[in-house]
């Protein structure tokens, strides 16, 4: 029963105002309860303390900001709704950045395809080396022995010295094994002998050929870094078989 | 200013009319002619409420940057949405609950940030929150101004640590001075559960104050 007075007269307490006095029922409850007493001393001093915090005051400039904010607010819906920049916004964004990745995508592949499908190239090497006579040893032992000499003519090349001139080798082997124009590319660092149908065999002395039997040759490439290439070249016949289709109109200077 | 137009606009018995532009409804009144787009009223309710609104923010966030921030943003929408406003309660009771949103708003933005965790190995049961480990300084204080600020210092910093439903219905009655009738319409809810919710953190407070009752 005393409880429950308490709990009455402390709600009763903690509802009032601090300028306000409590009921006469209160007033005699604290007088008998030290309980009740206690709490309504911490209750008011509590108060009085959270209530002494007072208005903190805005800043001097607050209008001025406040002004500013509006007026740029106001700006900024004239040009593009607010409601439609926060729904739109993120996708426009998303959309344009991949629309500029597409359009990035497409023209780096119409490059490399204008560069594939254009005319292939004799290597520089092939220009720098004038020598028409035997081909000089392989420097570095990167040969890839075929597994029947009798059958097939293996051919080292050195690795390049020049890492550009790698590259346009590789991408000159990539470019023959898409369009497979193996006739018109020559990969070897001497620069390979030209054979057309109109020389006689023998003086064509540069590479070893033996034309009279039918063999096939085989040319391994090194670019110096691991990668070895080997080009398989079929059997060759000298009669009235065309040597390879078209082969001069892509190899201009040192035609097959 | 057109707010007289407005208010006689409205009918009201004289003396009504008096106790209208005294009272709260001239912020009604203000914000009609904000409405029909007159600056200066809008720059007067601005003046009228910018330092209530700043340290009702200010209490419930304990950032003053943050607070002034939020205090802008209150009026910015005020002032966006005074076409809509509808003059069924006080202008302050308005203003009030964008205020207390916006302040909720960003108290859980920063728990989901972690920005209050240096205090998270006191969890609460019930509301979740931090409480912060506070002990009193027990060395002799020589100014009673020391003390004061000292003071203020502990209940602002407690109060901090109350859950947001306790604070913002504390902060409205004892430092802002509120019924809790208005109380309970800023925070929409019942009279009953405002006064709930306010003895229960007047129970933290306590506690959380001994050193200094």
């Amino acid at each position: 029963m005393r409880k429950n007075t308490c709990e009455l007269i402390r709600r009763e307490l903690d509802e009032l105002n601090l300028d306000e006095t409590c009921t006469t029922a209160a007033i005699e409850h604290l007088r008998e309860c030290g309980e009740c007493r206690e709490f309504q001393e911490k209750q008011t001093k509590l108060r009085q303390i959270v209530g002494s915090l007072g208005t903190v005051a805005a800043p001097a400039d607050f209008d001025f900001r406040l002004r500013a904010r509006l007026a740029n607010e106001s700006s900024n819906t004239s040009h593009f709704n607010f409601v439609s920049s926060f729904v739109w916004g993120p996708v426009l964004r998303r959309g344009l950045a991949a629309a500029a990745l597409l359009l990035v995508f497409a023209a780096g592949a119409f490059l490399v395809r204008s560069k594939l499908n254009g005319p292939a190239q004799v290597t520089e090497t092939a220009k720098q080396s004038p020598a028409p006579g035997i081909p000089e040893p392989p420097r570095q032992a990167a040969t890839y022995p075929a597994p029947d000499i009798g059958k097939q003519k293996v051919v080292s090349l050195p690795p390049s010295k020049h890492p550009q001139k790698n590259k346009m080798d590789r991408f000159e082997q990539v470019a023959v094994s898409k369009n497979r124009r193996l006739a018109t590319v020559d990969s070897s660092s001497t620069g390979a002998n030209v054979l057309n149908g109109t020389e006689p065999l023998a003086s064509s002395a540069t590479i070893p050929i033996d034309a009279s039997s039918v063999q096939s040759f085989t040319v391994s490439v090194d670019d110096g870094r691991g990668n070895a290439k080997t080009i398989s070249v079929p059997a060759i016949s000298f009669g009235s078989q065309r040597l390879m289709h078209n082969a001069n109109q892509f190899a201009p200077k040192r035609v097959w | 200013m057109n707010t007289l137009t407005t208010i006689d606009e409205l009918g009201f018995a004289p003396a009504l009319q008096q106790d209208v532009l005294e009272d709260t409804t001239s912020d009604h009144a203000l914000l009609e002619a904000t409405r029909s787009g007159d600056q200066d009223a809008f720059a007067e309710l601005v003046s009228r409420y910018r330092n209530q609104i700043t340290s009702y923010i200010y209490r419930m966030t304990n950032d003053y940057d943050g607070a002034v921030d939020l205090a802008q943003e209150t009026f910015v929408r005020v002032y966006r949405a005074a076409d809509r406003y509808q003059r069924s309660y006080a202008f302050s009771t308005y203003i009030y609950r964008i205020a207390t949103n916006l302040a909720i708003s960003e108290l859980r933005k920063r728990k989901r940030r972690k920005l209050v965790s240096l205090t998270g190995f006191f969890q609460q049961s019930d509301g979740g929150e931090a409480k912060e480990f506070n002990p009193p300084d027990l060395r002799p204080l020589q100014d009673s101004d020391l003390v004061e600020t000292e003071r203020r210092n502990a209940v602002q910093r407690a109060i901090g640590t109350l859950p947001e439903k306790y604070r913002a219905p504390l902060i409205l009655r004892d430092v802002d001075g509120r019924s809790y009738d208005e109380i309970a319409r800023i925070l929409e809810t019942s009279e009953g559960t405002v006064k709930s919710r306010i003895s229960r953190a007047r129970g933290f407070l306590r506690e959380k104050m001994h050193a200094y009752l």
